[in-house]
């Protein structure tokens, strides 16, 4: 247990931790505590005294008019340490009243308040760009050439795109594709999620060539548990098998981004149910993430935004929120976090449905990015973490097929090169850690020349 | 309609799938078609009526399904919640 102790050491050194001119240390203050591990790097700390501010006053009340005194015979001095958790009732009885402690304080971790929906940007894209490394990725061949990218969300607006990125990109109009009934041409779309996600997948690999898949534009009659919309996504999945099919062998390369699910168990059966959606991996669509993924595809779910901290207001499960494909064993669940590499407070946190360690890893979202939202509004939501985490897979995929590398080896690599965060290895908010582009490339590197790392 | 799942041979069409599984084109979404789930192992994909499904389902060995067919929507952006 973390721990901070109070003590009344004699006045000279009181009036050493007080002028700031002088650099006191924790041994000058507390010369052996017993039970307690000082912590060296701690500057110790001179607190005041409150003292009644009229004559009279009770010594000991705080609930009156009060004056602070940093006199050194009155003020008193802060040190932190650790105390082991199997002695903390012990020491903490006995510490008062030796060598000078006059009290003994928790010491608990605080936090800032974690980015919720609704919340301005946090940093902007060219912070992502730096924060993924991308010149590097660019100046080692990593940037995307010949690699199709898919998009599956509701359209792309090509234009809008270009003039936010500040250039032009491919958008392979032949291999895009509809579901029956959506009108419109591919990166013709309005601008909305689907522009979002195409602008945050280029920011890593702006050479890909995106594919449009507008599946959120379908709008199929019917409204009841059996008539939705996931059909459309598996009819989009099985149009993907045919671009890959199409694929040479030696460069086959297609990324697949997908930054939408299913709220709510409302329109599923349940649980248990062999018609099941959300913990069935025999559902078709699951079937069908499984067979493409085994084909060489690299597919990508964003792992929800229903965080405990500040969930979306459609969430409504009641927990595990990381619910059918998006906890599929073979794509890459992606959580979302800030530029400052701090959880944002609605990316959803495992265990998974379908696969127990949900999300994979983190990337980031909730920056000033594509403007797709309107001025001023981020790219926010897993919805933006999990195209950038699908741009810097498609930008490895410019240099290493799907035939050299596999899909499930490619997420190993990603994940241990991860840049660990929240507790020590994998943990539910940030899975194995945020993408960390330099140790990708340096695992590629030694795996090229055989060195295991 | 809804999702169901049945066997049939490779490269698979939709006229293919009403004869294997005796059905009218009225009872099946045309639109849709048949969507190849695994190809590999012949695993198909179709949506049908209701009542489709309910004839279909006295012969178990011909499908799989009722199938849930979920509403799916864009994950963000996050609605302010806290």
């Amino acid at each position: 247990m973390r721990v901070l102790v109070q003590l009344r050491p004699a006045p000279d050194v009181v009036a050493a931790v007080a002028d700031p001119t002088v650099t006191a240390t924790a041994a000058d203050v507390a010369n052996g505590l017993p039970g307690v591990l000082l912590d060296p790097t701690f500057t110790p700390v001179a607190v005041p005294r409150p003292l009644p501010a009229r004559a009279g006053g009770d010594p000991l009340s705080l609930n009156q008019p009060l004056i602070f005194s940093m006199a050194p015979r009155d003020a008193s001095v802060l040190v932190r340490g650790e105390i082991a958790d199997d002695e903390v009732s012990t020491r903490l009885a006995l510490l008062p009243g030796r060598g000078g402690v006059v009290g003994v304080y928790a010491d608990p971790v605080i936090q800032t308040s974690l980015t919720c929906g609704g919340d301005g940007p946090v940093g902007g894209w060219r912070d992502v760009r730096r924060l993924l490394a991308v010149e590097r990725l660019h100046a080692e061949g990593y940037d995307g050439s010949g690699v199709a990218l898919a998009v599956t969300d509701t359209g792309v607006n090509q234009r809008h795109v270009s003039a936010a990125l500040g250039g032009d990109f491919t958008l392979d109009r032949e291999r895009s594709w509809s579901p029956d009934g959506v009108l419109g041409r591919p990166g013709e779309f309005d601008v909305d999620h689907g522009t979002m996600c195409a602008f945050d997948a280029l920011l890593a690999a702006p050479k890909a060539s995106v594919i449009d898949i507008p599946v959120l534009l379908s709008r199929r009659p019917g409204g009841s548990a059996l008539d939705g919309l996931l059909s459309d996504a598996m009819a989009a999945f099985a149009h993907l098998r045919t671009v890959l099919d199409a694929q040479p062998a030696e460069s086959r390369a297609l990324v697949v981004t997908n930054s939408w699910g299913s709220f709510s168990p409302d329109w599923d059966f349940p649980p248990g149910h062999p018609g099941n959606y959300s913990d069935n991996p025999a559902h078709p669509f699951n079937l069908i993430v499984g067979s493409l993924a085994a084909a060489g595809a690299d597919i990508l779910f964003a792992a929800g935004n229903c965080g405990r901290e500040c969930p979306d207001g459609r969430c409504a499960y009641p927990d595990q929120p990381i619910t059918g494909a998006n906890s599929h064993p073979a794509v890459l669940s992606v959580a979302g976090v800030d530029v400052t590499g701090e959880r944002v407070g609605y990316s959803s946190q495992g265990p998974g449905r379908l696969a127990d360690r949900k999300p994979d890893l983190a990337a980031y979202t909730h920056f000033a990015g594509s403007g797709a939202f309107g001025p001023g509004e981020p790219d926010s939501g897993t919805s933006a973490a999990c195209p950038v985490a699908a741009g810097v897979v498609a930008a490895i995929r410019s240099r290493v097929p799907s035939t050299v590398l596999s899909p499930s080896d490619l997420r190993t690599l990603l994940m241990r090169s991860a840049d660990d965060r929240g507790v020590l290895g994998y943990d539910y908010d940030y899975g194995y850690g945020v993408v960390n582009v330099p140790g990708i490339v340096e695992a590629l590197h030694a795996r090229a020349t055989g060195v295991v790392v | 309609m809804v999702l169901i799942t049945v066997r049939l041979p490779r490269g698979a069409t939709l006229d293919m799938a009403l004869r294997e599984l005796r059905l009218k084109k009225e009872e099946v979404d045309v639109g849709y078609g048949v969507v190849a789930i695994d190809p590999d192992h012949g695993l198909y994909g179709l949506r049908v009526s209701a009542m489709a499904a309910h004839r279909l389902t006295a012969t178990p060995e011909a499908m799989d399904g009722p199938w849930a067919d979920p509403k799916i929507e864009p994950m963000g952006p996050p609605r302010k919640d806290r």
